[in-house]
């Protein structure tokens, strides 16, 4: 089976330029994330402290991916 | 049936079809990209392609767009510079474009209309007239792709113009406590520019200021003209746009 990237728990803290947020996850790390295609397509918003999943680049642990958003 | 199938293979990074509607593009057998189609309730088809490494966009796309149906669909952020070129260099051409804006909330003033909170059969009625009314006219594909297909109406987020009782017009707020969302306004065909649209939308903003909310939030079809100039009359400010590419 393949690998996939780990997906963790956090808090989306700022919404910056390009369609980059800056997501604090439970462990304190702060990670810059974008939006993942399926969020976009079903034109979900993100906006600051929205909980979320994020899934961390296999090559850059401080970069990651929103791939859902809780509903808080 | 397994639905696996390597399409792709040039060096270490190769592209796996995994079900009708995914595709794996892989690296030393690692996720390294992941591309999806989905359809939306008016039947089109939307893309979306995320990458941890450039080259393999090309390669997920390569795969992807000979193997579906056209016209296919994507939405970028309009300043996502990188992820719009690699669209872009797939062949999608922009066909539309969506505001998002952030609207300052004020006190309600006098309209002359009556906007109330709907009852749910007069609501699910209007709600049903005015799709129809939308898809004979411009079509519901240029209507906002979060709203809900016919049927499912929650009243508790509308509010309705009402002329002798009949409902003419309504507008949906969802998202309250987060940061509020116009999502839709919209007003019986033979009833339009009577200032109903503008009633319903004070009427909304009025209600979240005596809330203690200082904006809300909406997305405008740059195309809609009427909607720019009714939500500008209200001090809207632009802070980002969407772009809905076309692959023909």
């Amino acid at each position: 089976m393949s690998k996939t990237g780990i997906e963790v728990e956090g808090t989306v803290v700022e919404c910056l330029r390009n369609a980059t947020f800056r997501v604090e996850l439970a462990n304190g790390h702060r990670v810059l994330a974008h939006i993942s295609g399926k969020i976009r397509r079903n034109y979900i918003k993100i906006v600051p402290f929205d909980r979320v999943l994020v899934e961390l680049s296999p090559y850059d642990l401080d970069r990651g991916r929103i791939l859902y958003r809780y509903r808080n | 049936m397994s639905t696996s199938r390597r399409v792709t293979t040039l060096d270490s990074l190769c592209v796996t079809r995994v079900s009708r509607s995914c595709w794996h593009a892989l690296d030393d057998d690692r996720v390294i990209g992941r591309g999806e189609v989905s359809q939306r309730p008016d039947g089109r088809s939307f893309l979306s392609i995320d990458v941890w490494r450039d080259d393999a966009f090309g390669r997920l796309a390569e795969a992807m767009l000979p193997a579906l149906p056209k016209p296919l669909y994507t939405v970028v952020d309009e300043g996502d510079a990188e992820l719009t070129s690699h669209w872009r260099a797939a062949g999608f051409s922009v066909r539309r474009r969506e505001w998002e804006c952030l609207i300052p909330t004020a006190p309600a003033k006098p309209s002359g209309l009556a906007v109330i909170s709907p009852e749910v059969e007069p609501l699910a009625e209007l709600d049903r007239v005015i799709r129809a009314e939308v898809e004979a006219s411009v079509g519901w594909h240029e209507m906002p792709a979060e709203l809900l297909g016919p049927g499912v109406v929650d009243p508790s987020k509308y509010a309705v113009a009402t002329k002798s009782g009949r409902y003419i017009g309504l507008i949906r707020v969802t998202q309250v406590q987060r940061l509020p969302r116009i999502g839709l306004i919209a007003v019986r065909a033979d009833e339009r520019r009577r200032g109903v649209a503008r009633a319903l939308l004070g009427h909304a903003l009025g209600s979240l200021h005596d809330r203690g909310i200082d904006t809300a939030s909406a997305e405008l079809n740059e195309s809609n003209t009427a909607a720019v100039a009714l939500f500008d009359g209200f001090g809207a400010r632009r802070v980002g746009s969407n772009l809905e590419l076309v692959l023909r």
